[in-house]
């Protein structure tokens, strides 16, 4: 290809008219395809990673690591239940990490939607606690599928200044007829039919009998009148509390944390017939479009930088044992947190896995119970 | 070859409508003779695009209610469990008749509401008529998910309506009726689907011949009888245009019912949407589309009938 010089051609009037339109061409085509050259270079957000969550994780607070390398946060999806989140990927949604929760880990893993990870690719995986990490169905031939990331409880979170307990906190008190219509609930039978096992008194391990059904279903039909709003949507709940609308509500620490931040008279429940206690964590989906991006998303998660904002903002337990340096014994006490997890997790009532079939009936039977039925 | 092209400048000067289509080919001579062939062909783009897009997926819907689920995977089996179900288990009754009873209520309201707006820029408004309805339908450039949260902030607990009455001393506790109930799930529905009236409405309005207002009140009737006797009929086909445009989506609406309802405001298209996620029973989902379909379909049938009925009876 020969170079023209155009200017001095112009000068010299050399410059014939067909060279001149070629001239012009060339320079309309490399005009046009600037944008799309750049956007390339400054890759796009379909370059990113995609990581489906519970709503309140999508904030770029648990990424500073992932923003540092890539520039920018990775795709946010939210869903408001794990089962939900299954079926949604089970119909064809492709992401790159989504967050199940132990209860749910070897049912996800026996959907054949994911992957093992490959722990050697996580610089901070030497760091994670491996109490966590070692939960009911979690590690195939040795190779883990759940990375985890957050741990702590389902409880009540109470107006101190509204809602007068007698006695101990209690599950009662969100059965408490004299607050009927300023109760609130989460909507997932992932934390209520199990919050409702506890108090109806029913263990765990048998969940799965159809006298714990009759049970636990008797129990919520009894809550369900008091009940003003049922929601997977935490921060109408945290709203809800803070206006006084509501003077209890079933909620995960994060509510409790967040109101005592903002200055309003909130306590979050140590019920003496103990909380719902679960490990949540990532996995990667088989299919991941940016495998190496996922496992930033997850490296990111599990970096002390996140937990120590899991910790401070949300009340969350972390799984990275470097994220409590920074706090202090009284201060994870306050938040209803320790530095052995296992001290929390076991005080409380640890979820137990279910067959497909229990989560199916479960959630018929509690969606029937919120119709009014 | 000049022979023919004779003949056909003949034929077409005797027939100019076959002037329109060029004569050459099979299919073109089949597209002349034929006309309803010729609408057909004008017709087949979107012919395809709703076979494809409605046609297939309402077979498979169709086909899947007669399935049931076994764990993640389905059991194809014919079955016609799940309507067995749907007409035992009192949950299903219950919700569809909510939910027709809800939209019934939405539409009825806006409608109420709406017509006299439409008149108004029908009838009084001369200049700018445009403009009008534009401004009318202003609103409704906004996201809906926006108004519905608008609205929650409007009925909440410390929303507007709330503070102003507790300010004036009206109120001492706040109002709990207003949100997370039917109630509100009807205000809702019927500010959300306004311009699907207005519009409708305002075009029979807009058709009606004024002469015939002369005449009506040339023979003595007053403006009331002449509305009655003259206007009203007249724009039926816009009111039942708009009844339906409005209670056949909001039936099946699921979004209104889950932000606004409550426990108590829960419509069946909430519960088609779980069956779908959590419930993970796309089959009974299915026979539950289907059943509100039906149900919508009568509802609808019921309406129609009765303003047939209604426009014999005042004309």
């Amino acid at each position: 290809m020969d170079v023209v010089d155009n200017l001095n051609a112009v000068k010299n009037g050399e410059l014939s008219r067909r060279k001149f339109n070629k001239s012009l061409l060339a320079m309309g085509i490399g005009l046009l395809t600037v944008p799309y050259t750049q956007r390339r270079a400054l890759a796009a957000a379909e370059d990113q990673a995609t990581y489906f969550t519970w709503g309140g994780y999508d904030i770029p607070e648990l990424f500073t690591s992932y923003e540092g390398k890539n520039g920018s946060l990775p795709n946010f999806a939210t869903f408001g239940g794990s089962e939900e989140a299954l079926t949604k990927m089970r119909a064809g949604f492709v992401v790159d990490v989504a967050h199940p929760c132990n209860q749910g880990v070897p049912r996800w893993i026996k959907s054949g939607l994911f992957q093992p990870l490959d722990t050697t690719r996580l610089s901070n995986w030497s760091d994670v606690m491996p109490d966590l990490y070692n939960i009911e169905g979690n590690v195939v031939d040795g190779k883990p599928y759940m990375a985890p990331m957050d741990w702590g409880q389902t409880s009540v979170t109470y107006r101190t200044d509204l809602f007068e307990v007698e006695g101990e906190e209690s599950w009662g008190m969100l059965w408490d007829e004299r607050y009927k219509g300023r109760l609130g609930s989460l909507a997932s039978g992932g934390d209520a039919w199990w919050c409702g096992a506890i108090y109806s008194g029913v263990d765990f391990e048998n969940i799965d009998s159809d006298d714990a059904f009759a049970k636990i279903g008797e129990t919520m039909r009894k809550q369900r009148p008091l009940i003003r709003v049922y929601t997977d949507d935490t921060t109408s709940l945290q709203q809800a509390l803070a206006s006084g609308e509501l003077a209890a509500a079933m909620t995960w620490n994060e509510t409790a944390t967040a109101l005592k931040g903002e200055g309003i008279p909130a306590a979050f429940a140590k019920p003496k017939e103990g909380a719902l206690t679960w490990v949540c964590g990532v996995m990667m989906h088989k299919d991941a479009p940016n495998v190496d991006r996922a496992y930033e998303v997850v490296d990111s998660l599990i970096s002390p930088e996140t937990g120590k904002f899991l910790i401070g903002d949300y009340g969350y337990g972390h799984s990275n044992i470097k994220s409590f340096e920074a706090f202090s014994d009284d201060e994870l006490t306050d938040k209803g947190l320790s530095r052995e997890p296992a001290d929390i997790l076991n005080a409380g009532h640890y979820q137990v896995p279910q067959t497909q079939e229990w989560e199916t009936r479960m959630n018929n039977e509690f969606e029937q119970i919120k119709a009014g039925f | 070859m000049a022979d023919t092209t004779i003949a056909q400048t003949q034929a077409a000067s005797t027939k100019p409508s076959v002037d329109l289509i060029k004569t050459t080919g099979f299919l073109a001579s089949l597209l002349q003779r034929y006309e309803i062939l010729r609408g057909y062909s004008l017709l087949a783009p979107a012919l395809v695009f709703m076979a494809l897009g409605i046609l297939v997926p309402f077979g498979i819907l169709i086909t899947m209610s007669f399935w049931t689920p076994a764990g993640f995977e389905f059991n194809t089996d014919f079955s016609l469990k799940n309507y067995q179900d749907a007409a035992e288990r009192p949950i299903y009754g219950a919700l569809v008749t909510r939910s027709l009873w809800i939209s019934g209520a939405a539409t009825l309201i806006t409608v109420m509401f709406c017509y006299p707006m439409a008149y108004y820029v029908a009838f009084y408004v001369h200049r700018n008529k445009m403009l009008w309805l534009i401004l009318m339908t202003l609103p409704f450039w906004t996201s809906y998910l926006l108004r519905v949260f608008a609205w929650k902030i409007i009925l909440g607990y410390d929303g507007l309506i709330n503070s102003s009455l507790s300010g004036m001393g009206l109120i001492e506790q706040p109002l709990e009726f207003l949100l997370y109930s039917q109630t509100a799930v009807v205000i809702t529905l019927t500010h959300a689907w306004a311009a699907f009236a207005i519009l409708p409405i305002y075009v029979s309005l807009e058709k009606i011949d004024r002469s015939l207002l002369e005449a009506a009140t040339d023979l003595g009737d007053g403006p009331w009888t002449r509305f009655f006797r003259v206007t009203l009929p007249l724009s039926l086909p816009g009111v039942m245009a708009a009844s339906m445009l409005i209670f056949i989506p909001t039936v099946g609406d699921f979004i209104t019912p889950a932000l606004m309802g409550g426990p108590d405001g829960m419509m069946i298209g909430n519960l088609i949407q779980l069956q779908f996620g959590r419930a993970n029973n796309w089959p009974m989902g299915s026979t539950l589309a289907i059943v509100m379909m039906l149900s919508v379909g009568a509802a609808a049938l019921v309406m129609y009938l009765m303003t047939e009925f209604l426009k014999r009876r005042v004309a």
